[in-house]
């Protein structure tokens, strides 16, 4: 059964165009409460599918359980999800690719790689409130029943069974792939950002912020391609949804509308509920070795917040790890600026260090690390970085 | 859904072919004409033509129960320039290059980047200066939590640069059971080490 | 229901299934009242579309499993074992024992029964989870569990059809196989004393009579 939630009624939309008055697009109708659908239809089969993904889920090594963070995210979603919030269940994964998805049976995904993305909790909330959107629309059972009738469908399962997101493996759950977008048309996508649009006005967020989520994105493509990186495993993300740059647009004209009372953003709240767990977030951003990326992003969160010496310290990381020409004196460059700011971490001495070492500048060198070793004198690599200082080896 | 370790697996079968296991008998032994042990009992030596994603590259890989328990990999000669280790099949990752002049910590952290190819978390509890092979190096210890299965490894690793060239022996095995059960044959077998550089 | 199992897939499994003891060393049978504890099984069943990809199917799963459950609390009644399940929400310490045992298994299959021979074993069953399985024990108060794990494919009729057309032209297509182990392990010391696994390109677990005769199978030579 085909939904057509902007339609205020039969032929209102018709009549309401005839009268030249614009019916409101977004005057989103969230439709009544799911209930679980037959176990013998097609959408019953799926739901079943994702429980059991789900409980798989539940017990992996890679959930982030921190009961803040996910009562942090699960508030933010459920908000979004108003009288749906009860059939929703929320899992943080320790992933470091930019993604969240919701399966047709409750499951939202949200991961690690897209938290240190978001520069405020509206940001975080337009990307929940677009699955959300996916999720009142039934698009995955759509696009389900849509995609076994395309061959397409053999190469969504083959791509969930570990080819994607630089061949990691793991369940077809933890890929979020079925829920994603992958196999939504340009239509769906359309009517949930609009979906998602609307529910962050009427949360209060400012709806100017979701297209700001595209542009940041397409920032770090274009800084992939600069630096002449591989930017194929980003741009399965954008295969089939309408472009980029088109959602960036439709999402900014729809800020522009009159959204009275939508004006928060949530900065602070954000950057607190995230502190805990943003260096692991970073570091995992590093080392996948997609460094054009990783400085604009860094970049970016500087921009925001120009005394942040933990970013700071990892700028210097993707130059110390990228390692081309020239790539010494920038590290260097931004461990100096870290550790001048408020929170850089002692790891940012040990590694200016490691980096003079290799530019001969060994009294520096020597200063450094011995500073990272009153910083953190039980670091798990304090004995060798001691050695370096006695300049013995055993 | 864990299908892809056992996809793995059937990989495996169906390449007999082009792999074995040799044993490996007490006495001497030499990896790659340069890394001599002395192991004091047998051990099962895995030759293979393709990259085994638990120590992708590796010169030689032993096990006693099996590789997807507990592995000894050995790096022997890495030059200045080549990767520790190489890439997986699937993986678009370009690995860091070796340079003689690197700190233990550097080299810690290829053997990171060679393990964490499919998507394992690594963390790392120790890196202390020790002799490996009969000549100044480092030894480290860590953690590996494998992404197909979730199973959590933990870690123990030597290595030493002689000549310009990385010698790295890592062992890696279950947390539970199987890292307390063949780390005292290990370590034997690691401090009988020498590394003969041409 | 007939598929055609790839064919040098089958010889090598085929090959390598003569003679491999399905018992660990010094284990012959289980003693009277024993309890065994089930653990519950990991089972995934598939359809082959037309292209060759397998989907997965839910409704068939939940079927397969429900028959493998139940065939299995019969046949330990039938067999004088007293049987006990562990349910419910399983704890990170039973998570990781699963997860080694998976780990194990296939350590089993690939080197026990497989082509890659680890030579110090001396062809004998001999693979252990180790102590902590203390846990599982306490947990069900049981003697031994009993690890199940099957993946089973089977052609969606585009494929059979496909199939069919493919050989009229002498290519030959996989219709959908079926893989399963079984796993014995003693709880109280983590040596797994019995395994078996099965690879065929027969069998049906979508319905109670078929899936009897896909456990009897996989329960050959199950040492009560």
């Amino acid at each position: 059964m085909q939904r057509r939630p902007f339609l205020l009624g039969c032929g209102c939309l018709a009549f309401a165009a005839a009268a030249g008055v614009r019916a409101d697009e977004y005057d989103y109708q969230v439709p009544p409460r799911f209930t679980r659908p037959d176990p013998g239809t097609d959408e019953g089969g799926l739901w079943a599918f994702m429980d059991r993904e789900e409980q798989r889920l539940k017990r992996s090594s890679f959930l982030i359980r921190d009961p803040a963070l996910n009562k942090y995210v699960t508030g933010i979603a459920c908000g979004l999800a108003g009288e749906h919030c009860p059939e929703m269940r929320v899992y943080i994964m320790r992933t470091p690719y930019f993604n969240a998805s919701m399966a047709p049976n409750g499951m939202m995904q949200v991961w690690s790689g897209l938290l240190v993305r978001m520069q405020n909790e509206a940001q975080l909330a337009a990307v929940l409130g677009h699955e959300i959107g996916h999720y009142l629309q039934r698009d995955s059972v759509e696009g389900l029943r849509d995609a076994k009738n395309r061959s397409s469908f053999g190469l969504i399962v083959g791509m969930a069974l570990g080819v994607v997101a630089g061949g990691t493996a793991g369940s077809l759950a933890q890929l979020g792939i079925l829920a994603s977008g992958m196999a939504y048309g340009r239509d769906q996508e359309r009517m949930a950002d609009k979906i998602g649009v609307a529910l962050m006005a009427r949360n209060g967020y400012a709806p100017a912020e979701a297209g700001r989520v595209w542009g940041q994105l397409l920032d770090e493509m274009e800084g992939a391609k600069a630096a002449g990186e591989d930017v194929s495993s980003t741009d399965i993300l954008f295969a089939s949804h309408p472009p980029a740059e088109e959602r960036k647009e439709v999402l900014a004209e729809a800020a522009k509308r009159d959204w009275p009372g939508a004006t928060r953003t949530g900065t602070d709240e954000y950057r607190a509920a995230l502190a805990p767990h943003r260096m692991g977030f970073l570091y995992d951003e590093v080392r996948r070795r997609r460094f054009g990326e990783s400085l604009v992003l860094f970049d970016r969160l500087l921009k925001a917040s120009p005394r942040d010496g933990q970013v700071q310290y990892f700028k210097g990381e993707a130059y110390r790890q990228r390692g081309r020409e020239g790539d010494a004196k920038l590290a260097i460059e931004a461990y100096r600026a870290a550790l001048a700011m408020d929170n850089a971490p002692p790891e940012a001495h040990r590694s200016l260090g490691t980096v003079l070492r290799q530019t001969a500048e060994n009294a520096e060198a020597t200063r450094a690390f011995q500073r990272y070793l009153e910083l953190k004198p039980d670091a798990e690599d304090a004995e060798i970085i001691r050695s370096y200082l006695t300049g013995s080896q055993s | 859904m864990r299908l892809k370790p056992w996809l793995a697996a059937a990989a495996l079968l169906a390449l007999a072919g082009c792999a074995q296991m040799v044993k490996v008998e007490p006495g001497q032994v030499t990896i790659k004409e340069a890394l001599r042990l002395n192991p004091t009992n047998a051990w099962n030596r895995f030759e293979l033509q393709f990259p085994l994603s638990v120590a992708p590259g590796a010169s030689e890989v032993w096990t006693q129960d099996g590789i997807t328990l507990d592995a000894l990999a050995f790096f022997v000669g890495v030059a200045e320039g080549q990767t520790l280790g190489s890439v997986i099949p699937g993986s678009n990752k370009k690995l860091p290059l070796f340079r003689a002049t690197m700190t233990p910590g550097e080299i810690v952290e290829l053997y990171e980047q060679m393990v964490t190819q499919d998507g394992s978390a690594f963390a790392l509890t120790r890196v202390a200066p020790a002799r490996f092979g009969g000549q100044p190096g480092f030894r480290f210890e860590h953690t590996i939590t494998r992404k197909s299965d979730g199973v959590l490894l933990k870690g123990a690793g030597q290595g030493a640069v002689v000549k310009g060239k990385l010698y790295l022996a890592a062992f890696t095995a279950p947390s539970i059971y199987y890292y307390g059960r063949y780390l005292p044959q290990v370590e034997p077998l690691l401090a009988s080490a020498e590394i003969k550089a041409p | 229901m007939r598929r055609v199992l790839p064919g040098f897939l089958l010889a090598l499994w085929v090959g390598f299934a003569l003679a491999q003891s399905n018992l660990a060393p010094g284990f012959t049978k289980l003693a009277p009242n024993t309890t065994i504890a089930l653990m519950p099984a990991d089972v995934e069943l598939f359809e082959i579309s037309a292209g060759g990809i397998g989907e997965p199917r839910a409704d068939w799963t939940a079927a397969a499993t429900k028959n493998i459950m139940a065939d299995l609390r019969t046949r330990k009644v039938k067999l004088g074992a007293r049987a006990t399940e562990i349910t419910g929400e399983q704890d990170e310490t039973v998570e990781a024992l699963n997860n080694l045992h998976g780990a194990v298994s296939r350590a089993i299959v690939v080197h026990h029964f497989g082509g890659l021979k680890l030579p110090t074993k001396d062809g004998k069953l001999d693979w252990t989870l180790g102590p902590d399985v203390a846990k599982l024990r306490e947990k069900s108060g049981a003697d031994y569990a009993l690890f199940t794990w099957v993946r089973d494919s089977y052609a969606s009729s585009e494929r059979k059809a496909m199939m069919v057309v493919g050989a009229l032209f002498g290519v030959g297509m996989t219709g959908g196989t079926q893989q399963a182990y079984a796993s014995l392990v003693d709880l109280r010391t983590g040596q797994v004393v019995w395994f078996n696994r099965i690879f065929r390109g027969t069998g049906d677990l979508r319905e109670p009579e078929p899936a009897k005769e896909t456990l009897d199978a996989l329960l050959t030579g199950f040492p009560l």
